[in-house]
């Protein structure tokens, strides 16, 4: 018997695997992108029918609100020459098959001894899901406690990237009129204004 | 596939069609409002100027809107030659549907909500951030200059609103414990928020104008300079579209405003007289003042430079709500709330 | 644990990481000095206040060693994850001396091709920190944070001279080989996660060490093994995976490759250590097969590709391959003298590599920093001085017996002995003899040939003296081996301290 829920998950796993394969093949980058977009949408869908609410809307807010607008910029302002990004598609396939192939042959290796089944050799298993706190309580709780250390240092990660973010593409530029608000504001009126009693038939 | 048609049940059925039904109560008076927001616009800014404002069309120009509707859908649908044409299609609705999506969790009253989630803080703020899409993609699919300046420009400006917005809502999530808008409401009983956080509130009031491109932070619709920006394509209904989202976004803010600032459905004193109007009512006339604050502001100020607008978002609400969390989060762990 | 409700969190349970909170807090507050003062005071004021916080981390550090905080505060939120032994201690104390005398090489440099900015030492700071966070990890997460925060600084100090071509081909190449890398190791410790169901080395540790049920689960976990295998080779660059070292290192500026090849290499091949005698040490007869591979390849490429190198910065990328093939002898025989003797290993290596670029710092050429090794030509006669700390350093990293090279070698390959690898130690001997040649033939063009230009000697700077100070240290390393000898050993025994790693055999 199929329960309601499995009918939306059927529904979002298709759209997330056809909207998976649209990025692989749609010549168009920019459709890739908005494709991709899609993809987190439905895993997102996904995560939420899990029950893990707070990580598929933070899916949502962060990958498709924040970082694929990046893409879509970065895209957006580059010039893209569809048939230069075409040109070494053939001459790269055979090895790309044979990659993808090996990799295949691996996953179905890996599969076939088990690997996939979900056994553990311990008798440890992940923490059980606790009833009736909510999803982001329960992070809280583990994420300030247990795992304050990585939490932190993760912390220091996007501090580097954003200083490297800035020493390598920062330029301060001459020649450009910067606002200086506190001058805008300290500006009085004996500065900028002076009366000037000009003698009729002489001018200034 | 026979346990698809096992599903085809007269319980699922009703299930359905109770949400539905839902959907459309709430979508429908939006739509109506939203069509009425625009008159009330025009009415509202034509005083201000000391002008009348339109009045031919029905009793005091009521009927205006409809008359406009009906133009609209009337004239021919014109999709430029070199556009994307999928894309160029599809972008309108992306700006109309998180608009609508996102009422889901707003509630209108005690337990008057479509879906009473734990997260509904959080939700509105991924919708909200959806609606950049649709913009950048009208931009890129209409295939011309100045959409295209136009959707840069707009993204740049949701994105780095969406910060200092999102950095102020969590100085609300401190204060109520919850992050479900109907507990935010009721933790705000006693006291509005907007006054122990009113700095927020004004920056939150700053960040939705901006966030829904609204003046005086409507550049990427500058018609001086970037001749109506990103919608410039377009025409007849796909541009009604974007008229209905960007009016349904500004409705939607309000209501987050109302919800999570000015007590939502509550009255503003518990005492017998305003206790008697429903609390609907109150939740209406609040979304109505904030409304009211757009017009206004849009009557009154001159368009920001951009990079005054950037410098506003980044150098002065960035650091001023981050540092307001702090003072938030300490005043809540001294008070001994936390 | 009780998980869901208020845990009380024991802020004492972070004292075993005083210092790497020092450092982190020390790396911010430089950030806020560097931004709020201008230009040339800028760098000036942040390298040394860089300089002092490493100083003051490692006193803490040593403070913290002395009032025993490891065992004085029991494990709690951070003490899961963090391990401040015996072990990490030396390897600390490595890297913080590497982070000194890069930051010491530096400013010169800096300013003569003007990218003197002051980010670059809040970068070394906070790479710096990962090193430490890493060579302290008692967790895959902590483990991973760890190594990123070292590789993001790293990708960033490559491309620092960003002006210059090979310097953003340079970042950009370690950026995507070193993501590529760090995928993989997530990958492997995500396979060993699933695998275990814990994240902690002591955890994964037991767990393994009580054997494996079935055969299913030891292919994945070989799988696992693997993976990490391949990503902490790619940061100790060990072929076949040191494509990017000779690039990067020749790309990157000259300070960022001299603690590029020092307090980054350390810290990896300690990590390595620890990894594989810690959590992974009962699938030791894995990972020895790989490793015996390993540095077999790593020892040869790197010796036999030196000898072909004209440029100086990629001969010495070579040069550090070809050392971390020695150094893996050590890993390889699986005993605790093979990981004392790549301990002391490391420390000389550490100074020598100090020791030539610090040469290499003081001199130019036409008023250039010297590229090529045909630039050293004639340096005998105009800076005999600089062309006899060279030479020292050179023979030592040859090995020529009285100078300290040779214990390091000596050590290892004996360990190896001992643990049976007869035939590991003698190709490695035989490949010290092919890198004997490269470092015959630099000593060969100061002394003999004669270029068109000489190389001069640069207006005094921090190099001379520390290029004086690693000359000595190759002579006077020698003499107190027993010293170094004996604190390697000391960390090194406190690295087999899981109880089930006795009783292994």
């Amino acid at each position: 018997m199929l329960a309601f829920a499995d009918l939306v998950f059927y529904m979002f796993a298709a759209m997330l695997l056809g909207s998976a394969m649209g990025v692989i093949f749609a010549k168009n980058p920019m459709h890739c992108v908005l494709l991709l977009i899609l993809t987190f949408f439905n895993a997102a869908g996904l995560f939420i029918l899990l029950g893990a609410e707070f990580i598929g809307l933070l899916l949502v807010m962060v990958y498709v609100g924040a970082i694929a607008v990046m893409f879509l910029f970065v895209l957006m302002t580059i010039d893209i020459d569809f048939a230069v990004l075409k040109e070494g598609f053939a001459s790269y396939l055979p090895s790309g098959l044979i990659v993808g192939a090996v990799l295949m042959a691996e996953l179905v290796i890996a599969g076939q001894a088990g690997l996939f089944s979900g056994a553990r050799i311990s008798t440890l298993t992940a923490m059980p899901a606790p009833d009736g706190v909510e999803n982001i309580r329960a992070l809280g709780q583990v994420l300030f406690t247990h795992y304050l250390f990585p939490f932190q240092v993760a912390a220091l990660i996007l501090l580097v990237a954003m200083i490297g973010a800035i020493v390598l593409t920062h330029r301060r530029r001459e020649g450009v009129r910067r606002q200086n608000v506190m001058a805008q504001i300290a500006r009085t009126r004996e500065d900028s204004l002076s009366i000037v009693k000009v003698k009729p038939g002489q001018g200034i | 596939m026979e346990a698809l048609f096992a599903l085809v049940t007269a319980e699922n059925a009703l299930l359905i069609a109770k949400n539905l039904a839902l959907i459309l109560c709430i979508t429908l008076p939006l739509l109506g409002a939203v069509a009425y927001l625009t008159l009330a616009e025009r009415k509202v800014i034509g005083w201000m100027q000391l002008r009348v404002g339109p009045n031919r069309v029905g009793p005091y120009g009521l009927l205006q809107p409809i008359a406009d509707a009906v133009k609209l859908i009337f004239k021919e649908t014109i999709i430029p030659a070199d556009a994307s044409k999928v894309v160029f299609m599809i972008a309108p609705a992306m700006v109309m549907v998180p608009a609508l999506i996102a009422w889901a969790v707003i509630p209108f009253g005690e337990g008057m909500v479509l879906a009473d989630i734990n997260l509904g803080v959080l939700y509105l703020l991924a919708t909200s951030s959806l609606g950049v899409y649709g913009v950048l993609m009208s931009g890129w699919a209409s295939n011309s200059k100045y959409p295209f300046l136009g959707a840069v420009r707009s993204a740049a400006q949701m994105v780095s609103y969406e910060v200092s917005m999102g950095l102020t809502l969590l100085s609300i999530i401190l204060m109520s414990g919850s992050m479900n808008l109907s507990d935010i409401v009721m933790a705000q009983k006693g006291m509005w928020y907007m006054i122990p956080a009113f700095p927020m509130f004004v920056v939150f009031i700053i960040s939705i104008l901006a966030e829904t491109n609204r003046a005086p932070f409507d550049l990427p619709e500058g018609e001086a300079e970037l001749v109506a920006g990103f919608h410039a394509e377009y025409g007849s209904m796909p541009f009604a579209l974007f008229f209905l989202g960007e009016y349904a976004n500004m409705i939607l803010m309000s209501a987050m405003t109302a919800v999570l600032f000015m007590g939502g459905w509550l009255p503003p004193v518990d005492m017998a007289p305003f206790t008697w109007v429903p609390g609907i009512v109150w939740f209406a006339a609040k979304i109505a003042f904030v409304l009211f604050i757009f017009l206004w502001v849009r009557a009154t100020l001159p368009r920001y430079r951009y990079d005054q607008l950037m410098r506003l978002g980044w150098k002065v609400f960035l650091p001023f709500t981050l540092i307001w969390l702090v003072l938030t989060a300490s005043a809540m762990h001294l008070l001994g709330k936390v | 644990m009780t998980p869901f409700n208020m845990m009380p969190f024991d802020w004492f349970a972070v004292a075993p990481a005083l210092p790497e909170v020092f450092l982190a807090c020390a790396a911010m507050g430089l950030l806020i000095v560097g931004v709020f003062s201008r230009g040339e005071v800028a760098s000036r004021s942040v390298g040394g206040l860089a300089l002092v916080s490493l100083v003051v981390t490692y006193v803490i550090m040593h403070a913290a060693k002395v009032a025993d905080f490891q065992q004085a505060f029991p494990k709690g939120a951070v003490g899961f994850m963090f391990v401040a032994d015996e072990f990490a201690f030396y390897a600390k104390g490595l890297i913080l001396a590497a982070g000194v005398f890069s930051i010491l090489l530096t400013p010169d440099f800096m300013n003569r091709n003007s990218i003197n900015k002051f980010e670059y030492y809040v970068l070394i700071t906070l790479a710096t920190l990962g090193m430490m966070i890493m060579v302290s990890a008692n967790d895959l997460l902590a483990m991973y944070v760890g190594m990123e925060l070292m590789s993001f600084c790293l990708y960033i100090l490559a491309a620092f001279w960003r002006d210059n071509l090979k310097s953003s081909e340079a970042g950009l190449k370690y950026f995507v080989l070193g993501s590529l890398a760090s995928g993989l190791m997530l990958y492997g410790m995500s396979l060993l996660y699933g695998m275990t169901g814990d994240t902690s080395f002591d955890g994964i540790g037991i767990l393994l060490g009580n054997g494996l049920p079935n055969i299913e689960h030891s292919v994945a976990i070989t799988v696992a093994l693997v993976l990490m295998i391949v990503a902490m080779a790619f940061k100790v660059s060990a072929v076949p995976f040191h494509m990017w070292t000779p690039d990067v290192y020749e790309g990157a500026p000259t300070p960022v490759t001299v603690f590029m090849a020092t307090a980054p290499k350390a810290a990896a091949m300690l990590l390595m250590m620890r990894v594989l005698y810690q959590p992974l040490l009962a699938l030791e007869d894995q990972w020895m097969q790989m490793l015996t591979v390993l540095s077999l390849l790593t020892m040869g490429i790197g010796s036999l590709l030196a000898i072909v190198q004209t440029n100086i910065k990629r001969l010495l990328a070579y040069s550090s391959i070809g050392n971390v093939g020695f150094m893996l002898v050590g890993v390889v025989a699986g005993t605790e003298d093979g990981v004392q003797g790549v301990l002391v290993y490391l420390a000389i290596y550490l100074t020598m590599t100090i020791g030539l670029f610090a040469v290499l710092l003081s001199l130019r050429r036409k008023n250039v920093f010297v590229e090529t090794i045909d630039d050293l030509a004639g340096l005998a006669r105009t800076a005999p001085g600089a062309a006899f700390a060279m030479m020292l350093i050179t023979f030592s990293l040859a090995g020529v017996p009285p100078l300290v090279g040779f214990f390091g070698k000596f050590y290892v390959f004996s360990a190896a002995i001992a643990a049976g690898q007869t035939w590991l130690a003698i190709s490695g001997v035989l490949f010290s003899v092919i890198a004997a040649y490269y470092c015959l033939r630099i000593v060969k063009v100061m002394y003999f040939d004669e270029g068109k230009f000489r190389p001069e000697l640069n207006q005094p700077s921090n190099a001379q003296w520390i290029a004086v100070l690693a000359a000595a240290g190759v002579l006077v390393m020698s003499v107190f081996i027993d010293v170094l000898d004996h604190t390697a050993g000391r960390a090194a025994s406190s690295l087999f301290r899981l109880e089930h790693t006795v009783a292994r055999h």
